[in-house]
C-alpha cells in the first residue's frame, strides 16, 4: 500500500507530511459521507422544494344516472385557451435585447426589472391579441393580471379565455399554426344535459379546490375543483368527486415550466344510479309547468308503492345547475334566491305543508278502524258546530245524506269530522305515527323536513275538540311534505306497508370492467306497519277510485285505460289574523287500481283546488306512464329544452 | 521497492501516477461536458469551442509539455528557477497595468490566442525556486538571514496575488512555502513562530473585517469580504441599522450565499450513487450557476451526478497522485528533488482540499480551481506541469 510503505519509511518529515495529506483526505471523505449519505434526505428535500411544483389535479367527477343508466349529470369537454409562459421565454429575451436602454446606462435594478417586466407583457399581450384577432373577439388581458401570475404561478400556463363554444374553437383550429405560447387545453367539465332536469334531486357544484382526507394536502397550486353542494351531489360528494391525482412540474432556476410528471393519478368518481325514471321525471317536471298560468310554485312525485323507489321528484320553478359552472353570477344569485319563488327549494320534501283534505284517507282508515260502518249515512247541514268553537267550520260538499263513499269523494268535512271525533283523536295520531308524520324518511338529509305531527302527548294535554276537528280535515297542527304523502298513499296501495323511499340504488365505478365493488342500496324492509285491516284498505282503494270515476272531487284525473284512485285536497291558508290568503291544493292518487304500480302526488302552492289545478297534472303524468307502457321507452337522451 | 537497475538512457516513469491522472482527465472531460451542454446556447456552438473539447485541447498540450519537462534534469531546471521566478514576479506587477478583467478580478494577460493566469504560473515558479533555495546545506538554513530571505520569496508573490485580488491562489503560496520549509529542514523554531504569526495575523484580520466598525476595518475587496462574511454567517448589518437595512443585508447575504447552498444542494442530493450523467438537475435548471458548474464548483456537478461513490473515486484518483508524490519524494536523488516533490503534492493538496472543501462548506468560497477537473487552460496546464516536475524526479530518482 502506497500509505502505509511511507508511514513505515524513516523521514520523519516525509511521514508526517503523509500523515497530514491522510488527514485531510480523510476528513473530506468524512465530509462527504456526511452531506451525501446523512443528510441526503435533507438535501434531496431542499432540492425537490425549490425545483418541484406540485399541482392538485381535479377527478373527472362521476356520472349520476337514472334507472335506466340514462346520464342526466355527465362530464364535457371544456376548451381554455392556455398560454404558456415558458415557450415565451427566447421571444422574452428577443424583445428585451431589441428594446432594452442602450448599454452601459445607469439604471437600478427595481427600473431594470420594470423594464424587463414590459418586454414580457408586451411578447405575452402580443399572443393574446392575435388570438384575439382569430377569434374575432376582444380579450380582457392586463399587465396587473400578468404580472399577479408571473409572480405566483409561473409553473402553471395563463389561462386567457376559458369554455370556448363550438365555433371559437373551430376559428382556433382553422389557423395552421398557433400564436406563439398558445394552447388550446381541453378539461373534463360537469354538464347537465336536460338543464334544470331534476334539478333538485342532482344538486349542484360550487367552487373548491381543498383536499379531501386521503388526497396529498400540501400542494403548491391547485387546479379549479367543485364540491357537491345539495341534492345527490352533495350528499353522494365523496363518491361521485373521485380521488385527486397529483402532478410536478419540474421548474428551472427562475421559475419557469420544464416538464411535467404525473406523480399521482386522479382517480375517476364513481357513477351513482338513481330510482328516478328520466321518462317519467320529465313527464312530471311538464305536467308540473302546465298545473296554471305563470310561475307555478309545486311539487311532483311518483312512487313505486311495492318498493318505496322514487321514480320522479319534481319540483317548480327549478334553477339550471349548469349556471353554476364554472361560477354563478350575481344576477341569476339573486333570481335563484327570490323570496317568494324559491327555485332552490325542493318543494317535494324541504318545505312543508298543510295537507287538506287529502289527509281525510288517513281519518278514513281511523273512521273504518273504529268500527263505524261505513254504510251509515250522516246529515250534512253544509256546515258543522264543533264544541268549543263559535262559528262553525263550513262544509263545501253540498246539504244531505252522506256515507263514507259519498262522503269521501265529495270530500264532506261534516261526515270526517263528527266520525273522525268518534273514531277518536288518539286513533288519528296512533295511524299518523306509524306512517311516521313528522318525521324525516332519510331521503337527501341536507334537503328534507320532517313536518309537524301532534304527539300523543299533546293531545292529553291543552287539547280541544277544534283541534281534533281540524286535524280531521287535515288543517290545523300538522304539516307533511308531498313525499310523506306518496309514502301514506303507498301504504294503501301495497296492504299497509310504510316503506323507506328510496332514491338511490347503487354507486358502481366508473369503469364497469374495474374490480372494484359495487355498492348497493337495496330496499330496505318496511319501516311500519299501518296495522289496519285489508277490508279498510280495501273501502279506501275503492272510495279513492270512486273519487276519480264516478264524478267525486278528482274526476279531472280520470284517464281512460287506467283505473286511477286519488283523493283532492285544498288546503286552507290563513295569515296570523285568521284571514284566508290563498289554497295549498293536493291530489294524491295510486293506478292501476287491480294491483297499483305507481303513486303520483302533485302539490300546487296558491292553485284554485285541488280537483282543479292538481288533478289534471296527475292525469297527465298516468298519461305519459301509459304511453310508456304500450309504446316502449324512447332511447332519447336529455337535452336542453 | 524497484529492484532492477535502472538505465539512465531508458527512465522509466511512474505508471501509477500516469494512470491517476488519466483518470481524473477523463473524469474531467465527461464532466465539463455535462456541465457545459445542459444549456441550449452551448449545444448551438461549434464543436471545436465547446468547453469540453477546449479542455481535451489542454490536456493534450498539458501532457507534451509534461512530457517535455521530462527530458530535461530537474536540476538544470533548477538552475534557471530564478529567472523564472524574477519572469512571474514581473507578469504579476504587469497584470494590473495590461491585464484583463474578468469577473470582476483582473488576473488574465491576454496573449491573443489565450488568456493566461500568472498567478497559477506563479505557484509553479515559486515551487522551483523556493526548492532551489532550500536545497543548500543545512547549516546554512539554520541562519536567521537565510529564514528571512525565505519568507521574502513567500512573500513577495503572495501579495501581489493578493492585490489582483485572487485570494485563494495566493492563499495557496502559504501551506506549499510553510511545507517545503518544513522538509528542508528549518528549524522547526523558526516555523512554529512563522505559523503562530501567522495565525494570529490571519485570526487579527477575521476579527478586524467581521467585528470592527468600520472605520477601523483594513480595506479589503468588497467581495472577498462578503464570502468572509457569508462562511461565517454574518449578515455585516450594523447593531444600529433600520430593520429594512437588515433585511437588505440579509438578503445580500443570501445572495451571496447562494452558490455554496446551491452545491450543497447537489452534492447532498446526490447520495449514495447519483442521479446519473447528465442527469443532475441543479445544474441542468440553473439552480447551481452557469459561470461557476463547470470550473469552481465542478465537482458538485460530479457528486450530485455520481453521489458518494463518485466523490469518493475522485477524492481516491487525488489520493494515489498526493501519495505517489511523496513516495517520490522519499526516493528523489538529492533535496532538490524531494523539496520539488513536497512542493508540488502541498500544491495540489491545498486545491484539492480547499475547492472540495468549499462545495461542502468545510472552506469559505475562494476561486481555487480543481486541478485538471475544473475547466480552464492555465489550471491545467499548470497542474500537468507540476506533474512533470513529479515524473521528472521520479525519473532521475536514486538507484
Amino acid at each position: 500500500m502506497i500509505v502505509f510503505d511511507q508511514l513505515k519509511k524513516n523521514d520523519p518529515y516525509l511521514r508526517a507530511l503523509t500523515l497530514a495529506v491522510l488527514l485531510g483526505m480523510g476528513i473530506l471523505v468524512a465530509g462527504l459521507w456526511w452531506v451525501q449519505i446523512i443528510s441526503f434526505r435533507h438535501y434531496t428535500e431542499n432540492q425537490k422544494s425549490q425545483s418541484f411544483r406540485t399541482v392538485r389535479i381535479p377527478a373527472i367527477r362521476g356520472k349520476i344516472l337514472d334507472r335506466h343508466h340514462l346520464a342526466i349529470a355527465e362530464n364535457r369537454p371544456s376548451y381554455n385557451v392556455n398560454l404558456y409562459l415558458d415557450e415565451l421565454r427566447e421571444e422574452f429575451k428577443k424583445e428585451w435585447s431589441r428594446t432594452r436602454p442602450p448599454r452601459g446606462t445607469k439604471m437600478t435594478l427595481a427600473q431594470r426589472r420594470a423594464l424587463e417586466a414590459q418586454a414580457r407583457f408586451r411578447v405575452a399581450s402580443n399572443s393574446v391579441q392575435q388570438v384575439a384577432t382569430i377569434l374575432q373577439q376582444p380579450i380582457p388581458f392586463t399587465f396587473e393580471d400578468f404580472m399577479k401570475h408571473y409572480a405566483s404561478q409561473l409553473a402553471l400556463p395563463l389561462p386567457i379565455l376559458i369554455n370556448l363554444d363550438q365555433q371559437q374553437v373551430a376559428r382556433l383550429l382553422e389557423g395552421s399554426v398557433n400564436p406563439p405560447g398558445i394552447d388550446l387545453d381541453i378539461h373534463p367539465t360537469r354538464y347537465y344535459p336536460g338543464g334544470s332536469f331534476a334539478a333538485h334531486v342532482l344538486g349542484y357544484l360550487v367552487r373548491d379546490n381543498r383536499s379531501l382526507e386521503g388526497e396529498v394536502a400540501d400542494v403548491n397550486f391547485r387546479l379549479p375543483d367543485y364540491r357537491g353542494h345539495v341534492g345527490i351531489e352533495g350528499e353522494f360528494d365523496a363518491e361521485l368527486r373521485g380521488k385527486a391525482g397529483v402532478k410536478s412540474v419540474l421548474v428551472n432556476s427562475l421559475g419557469y415550466r420544464q416538464s411535467e410528471n404525473v406523480w399521482m393519478p386522479a382517480e375517476p368518481g364513481k357513477n351513482v344510479v338513481l330510482t328516478i325514471d328520466a321518462a317519467i321525471q320529465q313527464a312530471a317536471e311538464s305536467a308540473l309547468q302546465s298545473a296554471m298560468a305563470g310561475s307555478v310554485r309545486g311539487a311532483a312525485v311518483v312512487m313505486d308503492p311495492h318498493t318505496g323507489d322514487v321514480l320522479a321528484l319534481a319540483s317548480s320553478p327549478a334553477f339550471d345547475p349548469n349556471l353554476f359552472i364554472p361560477r354563478i353570477t350575481t344576477e341569476e344569485w339573486k333570481r335563484l334566491s327570490d323570496e317568494k319563488l324559491k327555485p332552490q327549494i325542493n318543494r317535494a320534501m324541504q318545505e312543508k305543508y298543510m295537507p287538506g283534505s287529502i289527509f281525510k284517507v288517513v281519518t278514513g282508515l281511523a273512521v273504518l278502524e273504529a268500527g263505524i260502518d261505513p254504510n251509515e249515512k250522516i246529515w250534512n247541514p253544509g256546515h258543522i258546530r264543533v264544541p268549543g268553537r263559535n262559528r262553525p267550520i263550513d262544509d263545501l260538499a253540498h246539504e244531505g245524506e252522506y256515507d263514507f263513499k259519498k262522503a269521501f269523494i265529495k270530500s264532506s268535512n261534516t261526515y270526517f269530522i263528527s266520525n273522525g271525533i268518534r273514531a277518536g283523536i288518539e286513533r288519528i295520531i296512533g295511524l299518523g305515527q306509524k306512517l311516521h308524520l313528522g318525521e324525516r324518511t332519510g331521503l337527501l338529509s341536507s334537503q328534507e323536513t320532517g313536518g309537524d305531527f301532534p304527539k300523543l302527548v299533546d293531545v292529553r294535554r291543552g287539547w280541544i275538540a277544534p283541534d281534533t276537528a281540524y286535524i280531521c280535515i287535515g288543517q290545523g297542527r300538522l304539516m307533511v311534505t308531498p313525499l310523506q304523502m306518496a309514502v301514506m298513499i303507498s301504504s294503501i296501495a301495497n296492504g299497509g306497508k310504510v316503506l323507506w323511499p328510496r332514491l338511490v340504488q347503487r354507486v358502481e365505478p366508473a369503469d364497469p370492467n374495474s374490480d372494484e365493488t359495487v355498492i348497493e342500496f337495496p330496499t330496505k324492509p318496511p319501516r311500519n306497519d299501518l296495522g289496519v285491516s285489508q277490508r279498510t284498505l280495501e273501502i279506501t282503494r275503492e272510495a279513492m277510485l270512486a273519487d276519480v270515476e264516478e264524478g267525486g272531487t278528482g274526476k279531472e284525473a280520470l284517464v281512460p285505460g287506467m283505473r286511477i284512485g286519488g283523493k283532492t285536497g285544498t288546503a286552507q291558508i290563513t295569515d296570523p289574523r285568521g284571514q284566508l290568503v290563498g289554497h295549498t291544493t293536493w291530489f294524491a292518487s295510486c293506478a292501476p287500481f287491480e294491483r297499483p304500480r305507481w303513486v303520483v302526488v302533485v302539490m300546487v302552492e296558491e292553485g284554485s283546488s285541488g280537483g282543479g289545478t292538481c288533478a289534471p297534472v296527475a292525469a297527465k303524468i298516468y298519461r305519459a306512464i301509459q304511453k310508456l307502457e304500450t309504446e316502449g321507452r324512447p332511447s332519447v337522451a336529455l337535452n336542453t329544452p | 521497492m524497484i529492484s532492477f537497475p535502472i538505465n539512465e538512457r531508458q527512465p522509466k516513469v511512474d505508471w501509477l501516477l500516469i494512470c491517476a491522472l488519466l483518470g481524473l482527465m477523463i473524469i474531467g472531460a465527461f464532466f465539463v461536458y455535462s456541465a457545459t451542454m445542459a444549456s441550449e446556447s452551448a449545444a448551438l456552438t461549434a464543436w471545436y469551442n465547446q468547453a469540453w473539447v477546449r479542455q481535451i485541447a489542454w490536456y493534450i498540450i498539458g501532457g507534451c509539455g509534461m512530457g517535455a519537462l521530462c527530458l530535461v534534469d530537474y536540476r538544470i531546471l533548477a538552475r534557471w528557477s530564478l529567472v523564472a521566478y524574477v519572469i512571474t514576479i514581473l507578469c504579476l506587477i504587469a497584470v494590473p497595468i495590461i491585464g484583463v478583467d474578468r469577473f470582476g478580478a483582473r488576473r488574465w494577460i491576454d496573449l491573443g490566442v489565450f488568456q493566461f493566469q500568472p498567478s497559477e504560473f506563479a505557484k509553479l515558479s515559486f515551487i522551483l525556486a523556493m526548492g532551489n533555495f532550500l536545497s543548500r546545506p543545512l547549516d546554512e538554513l539554520k541562519l536567521m538571514r537565510v529564514f528571512w530571505k525565505a519568507i521574502g520569496m513567500i512573500a513577495l508573490p503572495f501579495l501581489l496575488i493578493m492585490k489582483e485580488p485572487d485570494l485563494g491562489s495566493a492563499l495557496i503560496l502559504l501551506p506549499v512555502g510553510l511545507t517545503m520549509l518544513f522538509v528542508a529542514g528549518v528549524p522547526p523554531r523558526y516555523i512554529n513562530t512563522l505559523v503562530g504569526a501567522s495565525g494570529i495575523l490571519v485570526a487579527l484580520i477575521l476579527i478586524d473585517v467581521l467585528f470592527a466598525p468600520p472605520q477601523w476595518q483594513i480595506k479589503l475587496e468588497d467581495y472577498q469580504k462578503r464570502r468572509l462574511l457569508t462562511y461565517f454567517g454574518i449578515d455585516g448589518a450594523s447593531a444600529n441599522a433600520t430593520p429594512a437595512q437588515k433585511a437588505e443585508a440579509r438578503r445580500a447575504q443570501r445572495n451571496y450565499s447562494y452558490n455554496v447552498d446551491q452545491a450543497l444542494i447537489s452534492v447532498g442530493s446526490g447520495g449514495l450513487t447519483g442521479k446519473g450523467w447528465r442527469d443532475g438537475t441543479q445544474n441542468a435548471l440553473g439552480y447551481l450557476p452557469r459561470a461557476v458548474a463547470h470550473n469552481d464548483f465542478i465537482f458538485s456537478v460530479i457528486a450530485e451526478e455520481k453521489g458518494f461513490m463518485g466523490s469518493v473515486i475522485v477524492v481516491a484518483l487525488y489520493s494515489v497522485v498526493l501519495f505517489t508524490g511523496i513516495r517520490i519524494a522519499g526516493q528523489a536523488r538529492d533535496r532538490l528533488g524531494k523539496l520539488l516533490a513536497v512542493g508540488v503534492v502541498a500544491m495540489l493538496f491545498s486545491h484539492v482540499f480547499i475547492n472540495i472543501g468549499m462545495n461542502i462548506r468545510l472552506m469559505p468560497v475562494t476561486g481555487v480551481p480543481l486541478p485538471l477537473l475544473s475547466y480552464g487552460g492555465s489550471s491545467v496546464l499548470c497542474s500537468l506541469i507540476a506533474a512533470g516536475i513529479l515524473q521528472n524526479v521520479y525519473i532521475h530518482r536514486r538507484s
